[in-house]
């Protein structure tokens, strides 16, 4: 009876491939989605510090707002600041490990003593604004949602950045221009401290504080520039010239070459081939509309001479030139079900294939064989599974026994 | 009188200059790109030229390769690779084949053939774009990327021989579990990215995005890392760059092409044969054969049940009937234009409908937003892109049922009990 099951060899061949293929590109999407898993988990953990960071020494004063990422060198001034916030730290963690002892282990202790590590600092480097720092720094009121991390008006903003732990301290250069270098290391100085005091950093609670480093951001925007440009620069008139004299250098090319008239590389048979994949697929859908009345119902009437953007598989063609454009998206929720929708539109691309594959291979090799014995039934079932409920479900085939003679 | 600079030849330096200045920005905007004087000396076919310019075309050629990747194919495979690549996209002429494979002549060729590849298409945008630096969370709006792959290589020789149908079973719910791990995997990511982009809100400069991506975050959580994405990025700007300074100056360069060509001596007609290369191609033809005769007869059969019950609701050949039917004519022809105008459009997607990666942002509930996609709209999109694909899915398991059954034969045959839920 098992032989019944058994497909011919060039048929194993093709359907054991494609769907091996299916699999392989499953398992593709799979360790890409891992990859990124890995990452987003571990920015949503706690970040551990890179180095403890030696202060890294600024270029001189505010005139060169964009530091480089190249050394700079501190002055004096700076080095006696340090030592002080040093000290204040240091007698921070003292009062902390005291207290912790004592057995109390909430937070708003640890909110206390690090309070008074950062007021030091911040009355150091920040005179002209100090009060109003120290006071909603030192507010133990606050919920514990880390010592840095004050609300202010989206203004104040620039000046209360903080770096990232771990970070450069030229990397970190504050928008603002009154903003001094020094205070800004004694910052980053505090979050070193910090960070080893068991306060760490999470994104959850600090991450508003980030800011892109000066040097990746001219980058960055630099970046998205130049690409706007080259996408832009298709149609000029310098561009028609050079298009023409191309067209001439192809054709001479044709013409001193060895081989007679234009023949059809492999590269374009390709490309056909899916080309036409494209459009049959094209036609299939629009068959399948005209023939399903409730499509019809629920999508509207065809409009004419215009295919909704919605049903068509995208050609590509040449490459278009990559310029940045957005997709906004305001809820979780949302992002997900554009998601999932996403996959489901390329499980279906693949499985009307795999169908359209199985009918082609299956179905000749139900009609070849002889009918109706049971090993031909059994069969058929196994067919009618895979070809008419993907493989999930099953039939039952009830038989009427001959009557005995 | 005044400065007519309208051309360059105006000036004797500018023009001596543009050449060299083309070339330069080419080769820097090109992976391994050599120097202005190994064009040059590529034109007089000087045997020094040919190594740079192979590397130059294998690098070309194969842009999915990192970096670093080339230095681990010898010379020679380099040479062959270059070879086949050339042959596999229709490079007309012979010589190319026929240079030695250690790649140590053929300069000019080389020439030629980098030439040849410049004019096709817009081969430098091309190279940056698949490998450009991604600073966002992108997700593709499109199936572009997944459709066009080459589906599967032609099975091996020594295959597994005949198969039971119970493995196809069996690989068929392997699938179906792949999936769904997918789309639970995909549902925990985007579940991330929304924390991590709601975290972080407010602290892009670009005040349009207004948060950070991944590798935004990334590169503040690993500095090693944040600098070797910005010497990448800094890489990639100068290659944009040098490819705006290309498409400025690139005149020049094809009128000396044309006299790089008239250098050569011309070939000889003479036939040769060269070995079959494999055309990947074929493997897809005879499913895309029987797929377009299997749609003819669908459309065969649809067509006479339709134009039936269209006569008998009709009843009588009135002027009513003309009307009607030089109407139905038309909306017809409407449609059949559209649809081989989308079908030439290789496949309807035009590059003004949404396409391609693009980034994430996610904006507070009720805030307008700037530029960009709107999410509700995508889903819309692909919520009738599923219905769509869904009714071609049932339509085609119907016909397979009706197949079946037809097979099985009538009653007094078995009796079939399809399973529940239908």
């Amino acid at each position: 009876m098992d032989t019944a099951f058994t497909l011919l060899a060039g048929s194993s061949r093709r359907l054991v491939a494609e769907l091996r293929d299916a699999l392989d590109s499953c398992a593709e999407r799979q360790r890409q989605l891992e990859r990124s898993l890995r990452v987003s988990r571990r920015l949503l953990r706690a970040w551990e510090p890179a180095e403890t960071l030696a202060p890294e020494p600024t270029p001189g004063p505010e005139t060169n707002e964009e530091a480089p990422s190249a050394a700079c060198i501190p002055s004096p001034q700076d080095l006696k600041e340090l030592e002080l916030l040093t000290q204040a730290l240091e007698k921070a963690v003292r009062v902390r490990k005291g207290i912790s002892k004592a057995g109390e282990g909430n937070k708003a202790p640890s909110l206390k003593s690090g309070s008074i590590a950062t007021s030091p600092a911040t009355r150091a480097s920040y005179p002209p604004s100090t009060s109003h720092r120290a006071g909603s720094r030192a507010s133990e009121t606050k919920p514990p949602r880390g010592i840095l991390q004050t609300r202010v008006p989206t203004k104040d903003l620039p000046e209360r950045r903080l770096l990232s732990v771990g970070d450069q301290a030229c990397m970190g250069q504050g928008a603002g221009a009154t903003k001094p270098k020094s205070g800004l290391r004694n910052e980053q100085i505090v979050l070193s401290a910090a960070s080893q005091a068991p306060e760490a950093f999470t994104l959850k609670d600090k991450g508003i504080l980030l800011q892109l480093p000066e040097a990746f951001r001219k980058a960055a925007s630099r970046n998205s520039r130049l690409w706007a440009q080259l996408s832009s620069t298709q149609t000029s008139d310098s561009v028609d010239a050079a298009t023409t004299a191309k067209t001439q250098f192809l054709q001479k090319m044709q013409t001193t070459s060895g081989w007679p008239g234009p023949r059809l590389s492999a590269t374009e048979v390709e490309a056909e081939v899916r080309h036409l994949q494209k459009a049959c697929l094209l036609l299939r859908l629009r068959m399948g509309e005209e023939l399903t009345a409730v499509v019809e119902q629920q999508l509207g009437p065809w409009p004419e001479g215009r295919f909704p953007r919605a049903s068509l598989p995208c050609g590509g063609g040449a490459d278009p030139i990559w310029s940045p454009q957005l997709l906004l998206y305001s809820s979780t929720q949302e992002l997900q079900t554009l998601a999932a929708l996403r996959l489901r539109v390329a499980m279906l691309h693949q499985q009307i294939h795999l169908e359209k594959v199985l009918m082609a291979e299956l179905l000749p090799l139900v009609s070849k064989q002889e009918p109706l014995g049971p090993p031909w039934l059994a069969l058929c079932r196994a067919v009618h599974s895979l070809l008419c409920e993907g493989g999930q479900r099953f039939l039952t085939i009830l038989r009427e026994d001959k009557p005995a003679d | 009188m005044g400065r007519r600079r309208r051309r360059r030849r105006v000036d004797p330096a500018d023009a001596a200059r543009a050449l060299p200045e083309a070339i330069a920005a080419l080769s820097q905007t090109l992976p391994a790109g050599p120097s202005p004087e190994t064009f040059r000396r590529a034109k007089f076919d000087r045997p020094e030229a040919a190594p740079a310019l192979w590397r130059l075309l294998f690098r070309v050629l194969s842009p999915q390769l990192a970096d670093g990747a080339s230095a681990s194919f010898s010379p020679e495979a380099q040479v062959r690779s270059v070879k086949l690549a050339l042959r596999t996209q229709g490079y007309p002429r012979r010589a190319l084949a026929q240079l030695p494979d250690d790649g140590s002549q053929g300069g000019r060729e080389l020439l030629l053939a980098l030439a040849w590849l410049l004019a096709r298409g817009p081969l430098p945008e091309r190279l940056l774009t698949q490998n450009r630096v991604q600073l966002g969370d992108e997700m593709p709006v499109c199936e572009c990327e997944a459709l066009a792959s080459p589906g599967p290589p032609a099975p091996s020789v020594e295959a597994d021989g005949c198969v039971d149908i119970r493995h196809l079973q069996w690989l068929m719910g392997k699938l179906r579990f792949r999936w769904r791990n997918l789309m639970a995997s995909q549902q925990e990511q985007c579940a991330l990215l929304g924390k991590i982009h709601s975290y972080t809100r407010g602290c892009h400069s670009d005040r349009s995005l207004g948060h950070l991506s991944v590798t935004e975050t990334e590169l503040l959580r690993d500095p090693e890392g944040g600098r070797q994405l910005l010497r990448r990025l800094e890489r990639e700007n100068a290659r944009l760059q040098a490819a705006l300074e290309w498409r400025r100056r690139e005149l020049v360069f094809w009128r000396w092409m044309d006299t790089v060509l008239g250098a050569c001596p011309p070939e000889a007609s003479q036939p040769t044969f060269l070995p079959r290369i494999p055309t990947p191609g074929t493997g897809a033809l005879e499913p895309l054969v029987r797929e377009l005769q299997a749609l003819q007869g669908e459309l065969r059969e649809a067509v006479e049940a339709r134009r039936a019950a269209w006569e008998a609701g009709v009843g009588g050949r009135g002027p009513q009937w003309s009307a009607a039917r030089t109407a139905l004519r038309e909306a017809v022809g409407q449609d059949l234009a559209a649809l081989r105008q989308a079908c030439e459009r290789g496949g309807g997607c035009s590059l003004a409908q949404p396409h391609g990666p693009h980034r994430l942002v996610r904006t507070e509930a009720g805030a307008p937003g700037g530029p960009g996609l709107r999410a509700p709209e995508v889903i819309e999109a692909l919520r009738s892109q599923e219905a769509r694909l869904e009714v071609v899915l049932r339509q085609l398991q119907g016909q397979c049922r009706q197949e079946l059954a037809r097979l099985v034969g009538a009653p007094p045959g078995p009796v079939w009990i399809l399973p529940p839920g239908r």
